[in-house]
């Protein structure tokens, strides 16, 4: 498994954006701290056009607070952040985030969240009711549309939640433990929909995740990171043929191996 | 008792419970020889009512409209100010606490000052009424904006939502339900600001009516009076009860 060396040697032979290889994602010896608390050091990392990167690490260690400075929603010390190599200073349109809390208005129907991003930024209404019947019935959500969002399941409200994401059809997706919340079965069953709808759309993907197996199953690349202070620590390049398939790919040795070895980073025995 | 449904049993109960009570009113300030100025029975209060309809009826509509008017300016100035709050952190540090502090000040002892700065007449009653009403609309209103849930914020920020979107779509179906329930509190403090100001000075009105009423022994129309006050307090907060369906999403979280 190749170590952060591969990032390294990534970095040094990147100029400007123009590059297919170019990153997509990047950033440079970023530091942030809550007042005393350093919460992120010395992070460096790229995600490349169309790559699914996975950052796995502890609760606290400061997963959320990188996705949140890369999504430009808050601010950051020292170091860089760029997005196609334009730095980061206020959330772009290019980007659409899953947050780790599902963010419906309960006082809209299903259809009306997830059509809120697209009103938001003034899509036409023609486009606008495309596209949501669209991501309603990739999400297989099409019959709930006129639900509201407390009468829906766990599994359905967080599928809502991506399709909010989904709608604008952003190039760039940040997803911040878009599934933490469910039982694992719900939980498979929307990693094989998230597969699918990669695999047909690809997107730049940056998914924080603490489930090993979803990591291993979904991504190109993981980053690991520790806590105090927040660090990534390893970077494992997931090796697996693609299209994956649910059944095929989990039952690979390959993936076990994976598994098991991101476990030992991550000082977990399984 | 089989076949009758639990429904009807429990109406039948509050029937008799008022019923009995209104009898023994009835018939109990009878049996003990109660004075007529002290307690009158109900039927004598009902007399004197429907005796008085036409004056009644003046009177309730003028307080009415004290009422109505000052709870309206109190719900237009308790959003402008919880909203100014909200948005201005020069605002929170001066005008909240100020609120804040005001709300504890006894409002009837304002009375008398209300009529000294706007007069015997409607102004005074209408300037009590939003006293009352004002502090809990403004407190409520405050607590919805404040309570706008932070995910959903931050969800909004990553959709480079404007400060106008957000503040329809999102902050104010938030604050509607803390609102909503500000009113309920408010609207019948209005209508006792309003009553306290026709008792401490007034030319009409119901608490004017009750006044005159005490000063000539008249007690049944006192009741009279006091009861219209409650019928119409009760329908208002049925009015404002009405409103409050339509914000259904009160207390739910997803
Ligand atoms: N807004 C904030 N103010 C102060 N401290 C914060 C804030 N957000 C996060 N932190 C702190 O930063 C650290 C990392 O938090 P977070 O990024 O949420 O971790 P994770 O998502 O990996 O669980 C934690 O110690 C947390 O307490
Ligand atoms: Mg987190």
């Amino acid at each position: 498994m190749s170590a952060t060396a591969t990032i390294e040697a990534h970095k040094d032979s990147v100029t400007p954006a123009a590059q297919p290889q170019a990153y997509h994602i990047e950033a440079k010896g970023l530091n942030k701290a809550f007042g005393k608390v350093k919460a992120l050091e010395d992070i460096n990392f790229g995600i490349r056009n169309q790559e699914f990167v996975s950052v796995l690490g502890p609760s606290g260690c400061g997963k959320s607070t990188l996705l949140r400075i890369i999504a430009g929603l808050i601010p950051y010390e020292s170091g860089a952040a760029t997005v196609k190599g334009e730095a980061i200073h206020s959330p772009r349109p290019d980007i659409g985030v899953v947050f780790q809390t599902n963010n419906m208005l309960p006082w809209f129907t299903v259809r009306k969240n997830v059509e809120l991003g697209a009103r938001i930024r003034k899509m036409p209404a023609q486009a606008r009711d495309q596209a949501v019947d669209k991501v309603l019935e990739v999400l297989s959500l099409s019959k709930f549309a006129d639900a509201y969002p407390h009468q829906l399941s766990g599994g359905m409200r967080q599928r809502a939640s991506i399709g909010q994401a989904l709608v604008l059809d952003p190039p760039i997706l940040l997803m911040d433990e878009p599934f933490g919340a469910l039982d694992a079965l719900t939980r498979d069953k929307l990693n094989v929909e998230l597969l699918r709808i990669w695999q047909e759309h690809r997107k730049t993907v940056m998914l924080i995740t603490h489930s090993i197996a979803e990591a291993v199953f979904l991504s190109d690349r993981v980053l690991v990171m520790a806590d105090r202070p927040g660090k990534i620590i390893e970077e494992v390049v997931i090796d697996l043929p693609r299209p994956r398939d649910a059944a095929a790919t989990r039952a690979l040795p390959q993936f076990g191996e994976y598994v098991a070895y991101l476990g030992k980073i991550m000082g977990v025995t399984s | 008792m089989s076949g009758v449904s639990p429904r009807l049993v429990a109406y039948a109960q509050v029937v008799l419970f008022f019923g009995a009570f209104l009898l023994f009113w009835e018939y109990g300030v009878r049996y003990f020889e109660v004075k007529k100025y002290i307690l009158p029975p109900i039927s004598a209060i009902l007399v004197a009512i429907w005796e008085s309809r036409g004056q009644i009826f003046e009177h309730s509509m003028y307080t009415l409209a004290e009422v109505l008017i000052g709870f309206i300016a109190a719900v237009v100035v308790g959003i402008i100010i919880g909203m100014i709050v909200y948005v201005s952190p020069f605002a929170q540090r001066t005008i909240y606490p100020l609120v804040t502090a005001l709300q504890t000040t006894p409002k009837s002892a304002l009375a008398p000052l209300m009529i000294v700065w706007f007069g015997y007449g409607f102004v005074s009653k209408v300037a009590m009424a939003f006293l009352f009403a004002f502090f809990p609309i403004v407190v409520a209103t405050l607590g919805g904006f404040a309570g706008t849930a932070k995910n959903l914020e931050e969800h909004f920020r990553a959709l480079n939502a404007g400060p106008w979107t957000t503040f329809t779509t999102l902050r104010l179906p938030s604050a509607l339900p803390a609102f909503i329930d500000g009113c309920r509190v408010a609207m019948p403090l209005a209508m006792i600001g309003a009553i306290i100001g026709e008792l401490v000075g007034s030319d009409r009105g119901l608490g004017n009516l009750i006044m005159l009423g005490t000063a000539s022994s008249r007690t049944d129309l006192v009741f009279g009076c006091i009861i219209v006050i409650t019928l119409i307090s009760l329908v208002l907060y049925a009015l404002i009860e009405f409103a409050a369906k339509s914000v259904w999403w009160r207390g739910i979280q997803v």
